[in-house]
């Protein structure tokens, strides 16, 4: 058994790699424990969004109009709900459904393309943790403390110990 | 073990977040006053990012690993086999990029994404057929208990292909974002160093499971085929959880 279950983990990691790198950038503000606003900006890596950018920006005027935006969201962005926005966000040690993304925006910013999104603010902070990482492997989530604009709390960043990929928590302090 | 792992995989991910970052920059960089110092190192970061990332984790090196464990071989046949999988690998990179590129210049990534899924689909058939062959070898090896030389070579060459039809991604990317930026001599180079960098992994990766059969094949002595049929047993089932899970998405 122990056998069967080191080749199937085996399978597993030796899968896949990430070939597309995300920063993610929360914006969050907290008051008496609850959270107010939640807005994340993912920026892809500067090879993937000249690949992307060819695509969207398709009159290339280096921003996106309303018919641009739609197609991105339409096509691209609403389709990551298959793997939860590569984002799990946990109350009381259950994993919820990631929130239905509002006010999505997407924009270029040094070449690079950006997401923008909000979800349901009200978490309580006390007991919810944010991990961003993608199962597949294909994509790397990156976080760092000094992308995180906090106001009301304070987040703590640390490794997420998920055995056959790789990624990042957030939590409050 | 399992933390251990995470941890080499944390430094593999932030290796390539900040090459993939730092090679980016630099092709951008380029003008024509600084192209040969420049276009040298980018070539210099492309085979590093090649070597980085063939170390993550990769069906290709499972599929080198399961047949190097199973069948006995030598140091210089799991170089030459890292090499052919590399210059398949840069070859379909290659021949996907410019030909989605040229032939259908919108709708890039869309196309890209189903043209790696045949590409893995086809590359999980030859796997399975691989894995057939290498279970159906091991049973003639234990009624002949002799193979021939030239049958072993042609399944090194199966191997090869199977592995390296899949275009890497990563490769891809770079050749695009060269064709982009108008450098496309370059856009070939880098995919020819990163392979070259990747071969060298894929290679060790093939090096130690050679070591690793010729433990093991002491212990067996004589029932050596044993080995080749359980490694082409879970060489079948690493091509079909690859049709499986190619279907799946």
């Amino acid at each position: 058994m122990k056998i069967l279950i080191s080749f199937i983990l085996l399978f597993n990691i030796l899968y896949a790699h990430p070939h597309t790198f995300i920063e993610v950038y929360p914006t969050i503000s907290v008051k008496n424990n609850t959270t107010q606003k939640i807005n994340f900006v993912w920026k892809l890596d500067e090879m993937t969004s000249s690949m992307l950018i060819m695509e969207f920006d398709t009159n290339m005027d280096g921003k996106f109009d309303t018919k641009e935006l739609s197609y991105i969201e339409e096509n691209y962005f609403r389709a990551l709900n298959d793997y939860n926005f590569y984002t799990d966000i946990t109350i009381k040690s259950k994993i919820q459904k990631f929130p239905n993304p509002k006010n999505f925006n997407a924009f270029i910013e040094n070449n690079k393309l950006c997401y923008s999104f909000d979800i349901d603010p009200k978490l309580n902070v006390q007991n919810t943790l944010f991990d961003f990482g993608d199962t597949d492997f294909f994509i790397a989530m990156i976080l760092k403390k000094e992308f995180i604009t906090i106001t009301g709390s304070e987040a703590l960043v640390s490794d997420l110990d998920n055995d056959f990929y790789f990624g990042y928590r957030l939590e409050f302090k | 073990m399992i933390e251990w792992y995470n941890q080499i995989l944390k430094q593999l991910v932030v290796l390539q977040y900040q090459l993939n970052s730092y090679i980016s920059s630099t092709i951008r960089s380029l003008n024509d006053e600084n192209m040969y110092q420049t276009s040298f190192l980018i070539l210099g970061i492309a085979f590093l990012y090649g070597l980085i990332h063939a170390a993550g984790p990769g069906h290709g090196k499972a599929l080198v690993a399961l047949y190097f464990t199973s069948n006995k071989s030598n140091y210089k046949k799991a170089f030459k086999m890292g090499y052919m999988i590399s210059v398949t690998h840069a070859i379909s990179a290659l021949v996907f990029t410019f030909g989605i590129f040229y032939i259908l210049k919108t709708m890039f990534r869309r196309n890209f994404t189903e043209m790696s899924m045949i590409a893995m689909q086809i590359s999980a058939v030859m796997i399975i057929c691989v894995g057939l062959y290498l279970m159906y070898n091991g049973y003639q090896s234990k009624k002949v208990k002799e193979k021939t030389l030239q049958k072993q070579t042609k399944s090194e060459y199966i191997v090869a292909l199977s592995a390296g039809i899949v275009p890497c991604p990563g490769v891809m990317t770079i050749v695009l974002f060269c064709i982009v930026l108008k450098q496309y001599t370059l856009g070939v180079l880098a995919a020819i160093t990163m392979s070259i960098g990747m071969g060298l992994t894929i290679s060790v990766a093939g090096i130690l499971s050679i070591l690793l059969n010729k433990k093991t094949s002491s212990l067996l002595d004589s029932k050596g085929y044993i080995l080749e049929i359980i490694g082409g047993v879970l060489i079948l089932v690493l091509g079909l959880f690859l049709f499986t899970s190619v279907g799946h998405k």
